[in-house]
């Protein structure tokens, strides 16, 4: 297992990260992808499918794969999986009465074991929306603490109104990614 | 709606190539592929399905297409493609197709002057200025639906030709595709800087830098486009 992800590692190019990028539908996953890349955040209709984007940051070229989130959708996040080196769990922090449904969804993601040993980056999005949850409850919620399959922290982030944070979070992620790899080398 | 119908053909990526492989994932593969055995396009017509090998073993653009519009049974339709300029976020090139309520309208193919013979289904002819090929970076996007079939292992590869001189393939696997979907992709085309002496020739031989587009499904060739390219904008 872990040879295998040495060899796909070696064949892909050098510092190349595939990452998923998951969460209910209007979590904010597209916004997330276009604010990181600096494009423009108007007119963002809902994923129907996928949006593969790069991301260069650092020495990384990160690919992020958005995929849809709505319920008809969640079914083939699966298909996207393999070789996924980490997960950005995107959340809407002010959607309080979908939250259990979001755990649920994270929970159930985590089981496969394609993603084992993923780093899970999760976004606590939509600070700016007035009764936003903060990262601490949106831990709590989500109950994070039970996960042990994987490397995950909380980042609060608004995707829509600022980059501010976001970096942070794309920099743990990436740090996180790159110690596995280097310990396993 | 049959892709026969097709108004607007695959996005093709910019056309400036280089002589050395890009460090893409997969150029081993492609580089091992073409030191093997060439093929000849007689060759590959009298084979029932065409794989990603047998094209990567082309040495040079085809004469004709290499699957009809029917093998697209998955209605794969291709319907917006942008080119950015990496280093200035600058959009170069966007092309979409109408959305379905304007598709009679002969008017709405034409959003870009410099598309001509927009009528052949498959094949775009881009006109491009001559500054194109000094682009270090670019970013280009295709968006593409899905019809009511999943779709596994979706790839495409895509090979650029001056005359018969490959510059560069490109291969990339989307993986796979939910039933009905509409997807998008951006790949980043890095450039090294092409030698003068290639792209005065490119620049002063108009539509003799080519590509061929190939799209597979389960190593299965399903669709066929093709473009061409002139670096002759904004000179006349």
């Amino acid at each position: 297992m872990v040879l295998l992800h040495i060899l796909r590692k070696l064949r892909r190019q050098e510092h190349e990260l595939r990452t998923l990028v998951l969460g209910l539908d209007n979590a904010g996953k597209t916004t997330l992808c276009k604010r990181l890349l600096g494009e423009p955040l108007n007119e963002i209709a809902a994923t129907l499918g996928f949006n593969i984007t790069t991301l260069e940051h650092r020495d990384y070229k990160i690919n992020l794969w958005d995929v849809g989130g709505q319920t008809s959708l969640r079914s083939y996040w699966r298909n996207y999986f393999e070789s996924t080196d980490a997960i950005v769990w995107v959340v809407d922090s002010a959607d309080r009465r979908r939250l259990d449904d979001c755990a649920k969804e994270l929970h159930d993601l985590l089981q496969d074991e394609r993603l084992l040993g993923a780093t899970l980056l999760v976004l606590a999005n939509k600070q700016d929306l007035d009764g936003a949850l903060g990262p601490d409850e949106i831990r709590d919620h989500l109950r994070l603490h039970s996960i042990t399959t994987h490397h995950w922290r909380v980042f609060p982030c608004s995707a829509f109104t600022s980059d501010d944070s976001l970096l942070n979070a794309i920099d743990w992620m990436l740090d996180d990614v790159a110690s596995r790899l280097l310990t396993l080398d | 709606m049959s892709s026969a119908h097709l108004k607007k053909p695959a996005a093709a990526p910019p056309g400036p190539g280089s002589q050395q492989q890009p460090p893409v994932p997969k150029k081993s593969m492609a580089l091992k592929a073409q030191s093997k055995r060439t093929v000849t396009e007689e060759e590959l017509m009298h084979k029932d399905s065409i794989t990603p090998d047998d094209v990567l073993r082309l040495n040079r653009f085809t004469q004709e297409y290499l699957c009809g519009p029917e093998a697209n049974l998955f209605n794969i339709d291709f319907t917006r493609f942008t080119i950015r300029d990496m280093e200035t976020g600058m959009v170069l090139f966007e092309i979409a197709k109408p959305p379905p309520q304007d598709q009679d309208d002969p008017a709405a193919v034409e959003l870009e002057p410099e598309i001509t013979d927009p009528n052949a289904g498959r094949f775009v002819r881009y006109q491009f200025t001559p500054q194109f090929l000094k682009l270090k970076t670019v970013g280009a996007t295709v968006e593409f639906t899905v019809g009511d079939r999943p779709v596994s292992r979706f790839r495409m590869i895509e090979r650029h030709f001056f005359r018969d001189q490959l510059l560069k393939t490109f291969d990339f696997e989307f993986g796979f595709c939910i039933p009905n979907s509409r997807n998008t992709c951006e790949h980043i085309y890095e450039f090294p800087q092409l030698g003068q002496e290639l792209v005065d020739e490119m620049t002063a031989n108009p539509y003799e830098t080519r590509s061929d587009s190939f799209y597979f499904v389960d190593d299965k060739l399903i669709m066929h486009n093709k473009a061409d390219y002139a670096y002759t904008g904004g000179r006349n």
